[in-house]
């Protein structure tokens, strides 16, 4: 699913009647995103900002053809969202709200799965095509069309990653902000083979964090995975405070588990290069990069 | 968030599974239950603590009362001990039983360890260990049965295994731990309680919420997050660079860049500029905390800003300044994005002093040198 959207990919934005849905509904069509519309509680016949508003995910699907949904619905909100949009058939769902719970979000992450469909969140900034399209709201600034495949549970050291690939000359493939939570629905192993199979891309870049086992599982893969394109490695968090969630809910450690020191012999261990700054991971892609700077 | 052992057990207790028994002292040597000898148990949220120093066997009133005085007020890894659980010692065959949030399956996963130990843990911890299967109390249940098919205490084990099935279910918890169990033909009891509670259900979960309320010495941060809307993590009272940043990620990053360099953050911060709407009190409130610690030497603020208007930001933090003269630290402040140039200017005429920059690692060699370190 991933690798196939486009500037002609149909989205909507459940809630786009909302502050966040209106604005980001405009910086999403203005970046190239094919948006067809959105949903809202509120009857707007004449639609927001000359997109149409449907009563339901249904009525949006059945009347646009929409693939893809950004939901801005509030954190308890973000199950019943997701389950309308699935039973309208929508096959990719970024939920940026910050704040679900874990057990809505297995049972999210179920429902998803049963529907043969593709989860990309929550707690996160969403996803880019950079130069076709986006789906949430990753700064524009950060975005440009270029060899190096974003993963990233962080939104903000992804910008700061991203934004200096730029002004490297280098830019992005594809970025998907995998999210902050503890459960959620891509996660960083999902993302190691479509990455590996897409033509524009020459570099993975791992922006991960303390707590959980997502870099350990990504580790896994990426040994058993031959001629792997490389992947360079930045973990935040080796000063985290144990036992309590920093900022995310997934950034937790307590006891061996989900330290940085793991992770980090983990990926090391697989093959894959960690940086202890975000400055040096830079500076070694860009030199490993240079054939594929922009020019000019 | 990882509960303190005596909250954990707290919470066995409410779902019918058994604990020693035992009082939380905060100052002087509490009535001590029973006759010795008891455990001396440091209440932090981390794991580790026994080989950390904070878990003690006294034999006498007159040990448990060194080992208190030993233990309060004292830092164990990155806390502060508010409180110390003295329990009357429990003994028997040493288990491990556990229930967690499995992220990858959505279901539940059930680990069951017939030897015990300290390292169970980490052997445990270090993944694969159990089964996993779907979060329902039906088919933990099953799962837990099938585990123990050969186990010779399997009757008791998988009605304790259902309670703690409950509890987890019904909390909505993340991880409900017990090791040791120990287990004896008098029945199950549980020695330790890890148990990690979602603090984004806290709102449906009023009994979790009154649980954390009650210690605001302890749970400080989390009651920070529940009542203010933003993560204000402290991480070293005698820090000397103020954080006042936005975005978990690159928050975390900036500390252990900072840390590396030989500078010593005293907090973690993630303010969501988005969410500031306007006004300057979510920055008051964390320049304020700030300030409260006599070490601090500088204040480093970074925001990228993808959708924040800096423009905006900049006067708020200029009246967040004005606002908190108590705050005599320096700042330095990298503000990159929308609207960088109009804060910019904002800040040379209302903050002349702030060294304003749109480079990270300017930034960084700045408070470096502020607090006499070379970069």
């Amino acid at each position: 699913m991933i690798t196939t959207l486009s500037a002609k990919t149909p989205v909507i934005v459940q809630g786009i009647t909302g502050r966040m849905g209106r604005t980001h509904a405009g910086l999403m069509r203005a970046y190239g995103t094919n948006m067809v519309g959105g949903t809202s509680t509120r009857a707007m016949p004449e639609g927001v900002d000359g997109m149409p508003v449907f009563a339901s995910c249904a009525a949006a699907a059945a009347a646009t053809g929409a693939v893809g949904s950004v939901v801005m619905a509030p954190p308890d909100g973000t199950r019943a969202a997701v389950e309308e949009a699935l039973a309208a058939g929508i096959k990719l769902l970024v939920t940026p709200a910050e704040g679900v719970p874990v057990h809505d979000a297995i049972a999210i992450g179920r429902a998803v799965r049963a529907a043969g469909a593709t989860w990309v969140g929550a707690s996160n900034p969403g996803l880019a095509v950079p130069g076709e399209m986006k789906m949430g709201f990753l700064p524009d600034v950060c975005l440009a069309p270029g060899p190096v495949a974003i993963m990233s549970k962080s939104g903000t050291l992804s910008y700061e990653v991203g934004y200096r690939l730029v002004r490297a000359g280098l830019g992005q493939s594809l970025w998907i902000g995998v999210g902050g939570d503890a459960v959620k629905g891509v996660r960083f192993a999902d993302l190691l083979a479509p990455f590996n199979a897409d033509p524009r891309t020459f570099a993975i870049a791992l922006i991960g964090e303390v707590g959980g086992v997502e870099e350990e599982e990504f580790s896994d893969v990426l040994v058993s995975t031959p001629h792997s394109k490389p992947v360079y490695a930045l973990i935040a968090g080796r000063e985290a405070k144990e036992g309590v969630a920093m900022g995310h809910a997934g950034a937790l450690t307590y006891g061996a588990s989900g330290t940085i020191t793991t992770k980090t012999e983990r990926l090391t261990a697989a093959g894959a290069r960690v940086f202890a700054s975000i400055e040096s991971m830079i500076q070694a892609m860009t030199a490993d990069l240079a054939a594929h700077r922009r020019t000019g | 968030m990882l509960l303190i052992e005596a909250d954990g057990k707290a919470l066995f207790r409410a779902f019918g599974i058994p604990v020693p028994e035992g009082v939380v002292a905060t100052g002087a040597a509490p009535m001590l239950p029973g006759a010795g000898p008891w455990m001396v148990k440091a209440q932090v949220p981390v794991g580790g603590r026994g080989k950390a120093g904070g878990i003690r066997k006294c034999s006498s009133a007159d040990a448990v009362s060194v080992a208190l005085e030993e233990m309060l007020g004292k830092r164990l890894k990155g806390h502060t001990v508010e409180a110390v659980l003295v329990e009357k010692i429990a003994s028997g065959k040493e288990k491990y039983l556990s229930l967690s949030v499995d992220a990858a399956s959505y279901g539940v996963r059930v680990i069951y360890l017939a030897g015990g130990g300290v390292d169970v843990e980490r052997a445990a911890e270090s993944g694969g260990a159990g089964m996993v299967c779907a979060p329902d109390r039906g088919a933990i249940a099953a799962t837990l049965s099938e585990i123990l098919t050969k186990d010779p205490d399997r009757a008791a084990l998988i009605v304790l295994g259902e309670k703690l099935a409950d509890l987890l279910l019904t909390r909505e918890l993340m991880l409900a731990e017990i090791n040791p169990l120990f287990v004896s033909p008098t029945g199950c009891i549980a020695g330790d309680a890890k148990i990690v509670i979602d603090l984004n259900a806290i709102e449906r979960q009023p009994e979790l919420r009154a649980t954390l309320e009650a210690r605001p010495t302890i749970y400080t941060d989390a009651i920070r997050k529940l009542h203010e809307g933003f993560d204000y993590v402290e991480l070293d009272p005698n820090g000397e660079i103020g954080l006042l940043t936005t975005g978990a990620g690159l928050s975390m990053m900036l500390i252990d860049e900072l840390t590396a360099r030989g500078g010593k953050p005293l907090n973690f911060l993630d303010i969501r500029t988005g969410q500031l709407r306007g006004s300057p009190k979510r920055i008051i409130h964390a320049l304020t905390w700030m300030a409260e610690h006599p070490s601090l030497k500088v204040v480093l603020v970074n925001i990228f800003a993808g959708i924040t208007d800096l423009a905006e930001f900049s006067v708020l933090l200029a009246d967040a300044l004005e606002q908190t003269p108590q705050m005599r630290a320096p700042v330095v402040a990298r503000l990159v994005g929308r609207g960088q140039d109009v804060a910019a200017k904002t800040l040379a005429e209302r903050q002349p002093a702030m060294l304003v920059t749109d480079d990270l690692e300017v930034s960084l060699a700045a408070v470096a040198r502020l607090i006499g370190r070379a970069a």
